[in-house]
């Protein structure tokens, strides 16, 4: 059986799709089975972000209406093959997705994997509900700011009571705790709030630190998730994410300041190190 | 016509307003049941029977047609004074209009089990339920209250429609946290606090790390912006007094 994994944030725009991406290709990495799935449905943007959007032909919506089998809705990764992409539609809206629609594609799919990534669209509604109504464990992605931590705090509460863990009564979601664009000399500044004050209000377990970095952005218009870019700043931390998920201990790293020497100023490197 | 009408001018305005009000929730239309019960609960709180509205509430009974003229003239024997029937079919809701008595639809069903109190308890205050021999439900504390263990986070409402709220966690900002009675809480109040939601007056807000965005008792409130900043942070108990919340440290 396939753990299922739902990347969430109820705000928009702080970087689920961008996590979602790496998590996965990390896991495929790794040697796991992994395919993630697309359920922003309207919104599609993960094909883009993993760089395979010309290859798109069949997607979940199809799957999930019976016009299109899994497996030729599936799309295998160029630059790894343990990792699959389910892409959304584009065409469509939230309502083409149906619970058991959702639950039968979950189900076949969990024959097959080792992790499901659920890449869950923002809001509260009908797509995010869908998204995390099967998750084993979740990825909350919350950046330092209070609006973001506010919407986690949100999707947290629904987490714990719209899922099907909790309408059955079973153990609860496993909830991990992501903060991305983490800008330590903004922290310091005043301008951001500091780790400490988002674990305290989101009171989950930390699963990841992940630098503000010029390499994201990069990664993303070239649509090579970034922890490919194993010299980045936001690419080892996700290597560290991804291995605390598989439930190893790895230090916290770019929490503080990082002193740059005189040749990386010089030639600025993008958060390379 | 002017909007602004001299006030001599009307005999009367509309106005909205909240009152608190005993529902009294039959489990059974039988009215010789209803009395025999009512005499035992006269002798053990004779002050609750003075002339006290209440609604009949027969939502818990499936009959078709009820008692009703009976069941009331029960009722005001033992000085209540039914106002208004909720629920109930509609053959019962005719009959209430015929006895000059309002009618309510039914409450919403709420999922939390915790509300959902067995039909006795309802009639009579605490000195009266503390004996109550039905079974309370599990987190539900002995005045009807309840206990929330964990965190009530943003977009979550806990509420207490009797008695105290017990949260032992945190309120984060966008939670809210309601009580007829007292609420308590262990732990930071980031969120909105209201205390005292029936008119209860006595009611208070008791919390460690205020940082409450709203407080409130007996709808008398409080914001953030109001809150004296020296009480931030600090551990404090909140209570009506001369019609102002006070807020002091607990020490």
């Amino acid at each position: 059986m396939a753990k299922i994994i739902v990347v969430t944030s109820g705000k928009g725009g702080v970087g689920k799709t961008t996590s979602a991406a790496a998590i996965a290709t990390g896991l495929a990495l790794r040697g796991n089975k992994t395919v993630v799935i697309d359920f922003d449905v309207g919104l599609r943007n993960l094909d883009l972000i993993m760089g395979c959007e010309r290859r798109v032909v069949y997607d979940l919506v199809n799957v999930i209406q019976g016009e299109a089998g899994l497996k030729q809705a599936m799309i295998r990764d160029k630059r790894s093959e343990n990792l699959h992409i389910l892409p959304a539609s584009q065409t469509r809206d939230k309502d083409a997705l149906t619970l058991e629609g959702v639950e039968k594609v979950l189900m076949d799919l969990s024959e097959e994997f080792d992790y499901i990534i659920c890449d869950s669209p923002a809001g509260i509604e009908r797509g995010a509900q869908l998204a995390l109504y099967f998750a084993d464990e979740a990825v909350v992605v919350t950046n330092p700011e209070v609006s973001s931590v506010r919407d986690s705090d949100r999707i947290l509460g629904l987490l714990s009571s719209k899922s099907r863990r909790a309408e059955q009564g079973r153990e609860p979601i496993k909830e991990h705790l992501l903060v991305t664009r983490y800008n330590p000399n903004r922290v310091d500044d005043g301008d951001m709030l500091n780790l400490d004050d988002i674990r305290e209000i989101l009171a989950i377990d930390l699963v990841g630190l992940i630098p503000e970095s010029e390499a994201v952005l990069r990664a993303s218009n070239q649509g090579v998730p970034v922890i490919h870019d194993d010299k980045s700043d936001a690419g080892q931390a996700y290597a560290d994410t991804v291995s605390r998920l598989m439930g190893e201990d790895v230090p916290l790293r770019f929490q503080s300041v990082q002193k740059r020497g005189l040749i990386a100023r010089m030639f600025g490197g993008g958060g390379r190190r | 016509m002017s909007l602004n009408r001299d006030r001599a001018d009307t005999a009367f305005t509309f106005k909205g307003g909240m009152l608190p009000m005993t529902v009294m929730e039959l489990a059974s239309g039988d009215p010789e049941r209803i009395r025999a019960q009512l005499a035992g609960k006269v002798s053990q709180a004779p002050a609750f029977f003075q002339h006290t509205p209440v609604v009949l509430s027969v939502e818990q009974i499936d009959e078709p047609h009820l008692a009703l003229e009976r069941i009331c003239a029960v009722c005001r024997a033992h000085k209540l004074l039914p106002v208004a029937v909720r629920g109930g079919s509609d053959p019962v809701k005719q009959s209430a209009w015929a006895l000059g008595l309002g009618w309510f639809p039914p409450q919403e069903i709420r999922p939390r089990a915790v509300e959902m109190r067995p039909a006795e308890s309802r009639l009579v205050e605490a000195s009266v339920e503390a004996e109550a021999e039905l079974p309370v439900p599990e987190a539900a504390a002995h005045a009807g209250g309840r206990i929330h263990r964990g965190t009530v986070r943003s977009g979550q409402q806990i509420s207490a429609s009797e008695g105290d709220l017990v949260v032992i966690g945190a309120v984060n900002p966008g939670a809210e946290v309601l009580a007829a009675g007292s609420v308590h809480v262990y732990g930071p109040l980031r969120g909105r606090a209201l205390a005292g939601i029936h008119g209860d007056r006595e009611a208070g807000i008791f919390c460690h790390d205020l940082n409450a965005e709203l407080l409130s008792v007996a709808g008398t409130y409080k914001r953030l912006e109001d809150i004296d900043p020296k009480m931030l942070g600090c551990s404090v108990q909140v209570r009506l007094k001369e019609d102002q919340l006070r807020i002091s440290a607990l020490t």
